[in-house]
């Protein structure tokens, strides 16, 4: 491909990604609060209705439950809707839409109508926005068979994921860590787009797997980089996609390994890394496992304002260092 | 508390010993590592010592009881522990009379006792399924009906390989048997690798030799080393471990050793023309010898039969200058099957058995699996060391020798005596450690090496 590869931050990534599609499909259109002059809340969708309009970028009232109900009615009819939330918190408001709509739809009607909807969720904490406007939700949306739920870690997956998104005639959700918004990174030129339900292996590795999501990815690669000095040759899985899971990537990984960890932000009881855990000890890399499972998991609180207590509530990089260690030492 | 005395498990498919003899009785002030009693299995004769200082008290199996591994066969009570009755190990409820509750009650007791009070010793040999009750001894003995902890990696890997995880120690959290345990019994019961169908089998062709050092000064005399007994050319890495040397090393896997044939020739000649013809495939010139112990008298007799030119001779807890030789350790070493078993003989090759590396023992054990190669070393101490006496003699050799010789033993040797170094001829110089057994090149390191270097200079 003759494309050109610059850095781009994340959220220029993303609104790259839908100027692409807008100016090929006239069917993208843009819904969300704040995403037209304001441009945003956290500045992704920035001048986008002065290129395209506010026919096409348009800002809804400060209800999530009906703007999400525009949007499948859109998607069922035939546009390609990409909903933003301000924050991913908000879905709470708009269950109704995204569970039983959306999700429902083309099961229910016997496969006569899709419901080609890409949603975008501002996610997780670290922000200084407290507990209703930090959480990692995407298990939730994760449990829902009928959705799709990706979690893009890189601002190359951050395009290609939302272009794949827009490909795909179901429901798509996106959760974009708010603290990877402003990160930088390789993005080509133009349209392409990352297969939804596909790892991407970050670093290879021959002692332990970790298996990250979304900004625990850049989390685990440092602690790799660390490790490494020490003579612990960390592999890194970024999962990318929680439903459906690239459970064959992982399952090759932990049989060359042996070990496992699941470092993910969201709640860590019946989370992301319960499922990767689970889904683990039922393959047949069960009998290659040397050493019992790990999950670095958020805290069961909800997310505290004070900053350090913040910090605390979700895995770090010292956290991934010591299960490494305890793994690869025999400790646990 | 009273320490438990077990029978321990010296064979790995060992299920019951019979107590052979006690060198030990009730209420005798025992010390720790002290001889306590003999064991035999259909294999081997065992020794087992005491596990800690204190007084013997109710040994519960007399001599000629067939006793269950694990089972406990006497308990140690520490010097100023009061006695209280432990009863007897609680494998035997139907030999035992019922409990008496109320008896057991009214006496404290630092033990939880079995549902059998009695603490005669009984002859007859228990029924299966004992289980210890030090925790101590349970967890490295584990009970018929504990499973062993292991990873599931483990497991297969034990499965894949015949092992049985009862015999695995584990490494990991709470005794866990990890992939590195099993791994670690694999290389010590597999047979060895498939070198074997490439060893040379008829006596003309050259030893396995390998050089161990290429040498900082490839002008330098080479070393030529030949191992002892038992032994094979990795013996001799640890001497060399993270040193520079200028001279060149070029270690010799004897007839019946490492990775040479199994054939061994019928004398000491015989040896030492294999070697010859080794040392000429390898091209050697002019080099200094250094032989340990039976692999001292091959050397001796190298240098003495003139073919290969060795200019200075090093020979170190040397065979083959008296008739004494340690017998029981020569059979226990080459009937060991199990590294409860091998230890104790290995124990006995040094003063300080901290020496004793891991991987020293496990390379001894792997050989120890090797059938071929134990049924060969079983020649050796047929035909050189018959009924535990040395049948060969390098004094005559040493005696004619005019090239620079030094003697290297440890005043602590228990396979060889010291005292044979007496009588040399004048001109050979003895070196004595003192603290050392019968390897030097381990125990005296640095030492030996400096010995060896000092040796290859002024040959040079």
């Amino acid at each position: 491909m003759d494309t050109t590869i610059r850095e781009l931050s994340y959220a220029q990534a993303i609104q790259e990604a839908m100027a692409i599609a807008m100016e090929r499909d006239e069917r993208v259109f843009l819904m969300g609060e704040d995403i037209g002059v304001y441009g945003g809340a956290f500045q992704v969708t920035g001048d986008l209705v002065h290129r395209f309009g506010e026919d096409r970028v348009m800002d809804t009232p400060i209800s999530e439950l009906g703007g999400a109900g525009v949007a499948v009615g859109a998607a069922v009819t035939g546009m390609r809707p990409i909903f933003e939330f301000q924050f991913s918190d908000f879905a709470a408001l708009a269950m109704e839409q995204i569970v039983n709509q959306a999700a429902k739809m083309r099961y229910m009607l016997g496969g006569a109508v899709s419901v080609p909807l890409v949603m975008r969720f501002p996610a997780g904490s670290g922000t200084g926005a407290a507990a209703q406007h930090s959480q990692s939700i995407e298990a939730w949306l994760g449990h829902v068979p009928g959705l799709k739920v990706v979690q893009p870690a890189t601002p190359h997956d951050a395009k290609g994921l939302l272009l794949a998104a827009l490909e795909d005639p179901d429901p798509v959700m996106i959760f974009e860590h708010k603290l990877l918004y402003k990160m930088k990174g390789p993005v080509p030129e133009g349209y392409y787009t990352t297969p939804i339900g596909k790892a991407e292996i970050r670093r290879e590795g021959k002692d332990v797997t970790i298996v990250a999501t979304a900004i625990m990815v850049h989390k685990a690669l440092e602690a790799a980089e660390t490790l490494a000095s020490e003579g612990i040759d960390a592999e890194v899985i970024d999962l990318r996609t929680i439903r459906p899971m690239d459970r064959e990537t992982v399952i090759a990984s932990v049989k060359k390994t042996s070990r496992l960890i699941c470092v993910y932000e969201g709640v860590k009881t019946l989370g992301v890394g319960a499922e990767v855990s689970a889904m683990i000890a039922e393959s047949d890399a069960f009998d290659f496992l040397d050493a019992p499972i790990i999950r670095l998991g958020g805290a069961e609180t909800p997310i505290p304002y004070n900053p350090e207590l913040e910090k605390a509530a979700v895995p770090q990089v010292p956290d991934i260092l010591k299960s490494a260690r305890d793994l690869v030492n025999g400790v646990r | 508390m009273p320490v438990e005395v077990i029978l321990p498990k010296v064979d790995m498919d060992m299920e019951t010993g019979r107590i052979s003899r006690w060198y030990a009785k009730d209420g005798d002030a025992v010390t720790k590592g002290q001889l306590l009693f003999e064991i035999e299995t259909d294999k081997a004769a065992m020794e087992v010592d005491a596990p800690a200082s204190g007084t013997l008290r109710d040994i519960s199996a007399a001599e000629g009881a067939t006793v269950p591994v694990g089972q406990a066969v006497a308990w140690i009570f520490a010097d100023g522990e009061e006695y209280t009755p432990t009863g007897k190990s609680d494998a035997t409820p139907e030999a035992t009379p019922k409990a008496a509750p109320a008896e057991m009650e009214s006496a404290p007791h630092p033990y939880p006792l079995p549902a059998g009070g009695e603490r005669e010793a009984s002859a007859s040999p228990p029924p299966s399924s004992p289980r210890s009750r030090g925790e101590d001894a349970g967890r490295q003995m584990r009970g018929n009906d504990e499973a062993p902890r292991a990873t599931p990696l483990a497991r297969r890997l034990a499965v894949k390989a015949g092992l049985q995880l009862a015999d695995i120690s584990g490494s990991g959290p709470k005794g866990r048997i990890t992939r590195r345990d099993v791994e670690a019994n694999i290389a010590v019961s597999s047979p060895m690798p498939a070198v074997k169908e490439s060893l040379a089998s008829t006596a003309d062709a050259p030893l396995h030799a390998v050089w161990l050092r290429q040498g900082n000064d490839p002008s330098a005399m080479p070393l030529v080393l030949i191992h002892g007994f038992g032994a094979d050319l990795n013996s001799w890495r640890p001497l060399f471990a993270g040193i520079q040397v200028d001279s060149p090393v070029l270690a010799v896997d004897l007839p019946g050793h490492g990775s040479s044939t199994r054939d061994i020739p019928e004398n000491l000649d015989a040896v030492a023309e294999q070697v010859e013809r080794t040392l000429s495939a390898h091209q050697i010139g002019p080099f200094v010898l250094v032989g340990h112990s039976f692999g001292g008298a091959v050397a001796a007799t190298i240098t003495d039969r003139g073919n290969a030119d060795a200019r200075a001779l090093a020979l170190i807890s040397t065979a083959g200058l008296g008739p004494e030789i340690n017998r029981a350790f020569l059979e226990g070493f080459v009937g060991a099957r199990s590294e409860a078993s091998l230890m104790p003989w290995l124990k006995q090759l040094v003063v300080d058995d901290s020496l004793l590396s891991k991987p020293f023992v496990n390379a001894t054990l792997a050989q120890s699996a090797d059938e071929g190669l134990r049924a060969a070393q079983k020649v050796i101490v047929d035909s050189y060391f018959a009924d535990g006496t040395q049948t060969f003699d390098i004094r005559p050799a040493l005696a004619s020798l005019r090239i620079p010789v030094r003697v290297i033993f440890g005043a602590g040797d228990r396979i060889i005596p010291a005292a044979h170094v007496a009588g040399l001829p004048g001109e050979i110089a003895t070196h004595i450690f003192a603290a050392t057994g019968h390897m030097p090149q381990l125990e005296r390191r640095e030492q030996v090496l400096r010995i060896i270097q000092e040796l290859a200079r002024a040959t040079a």
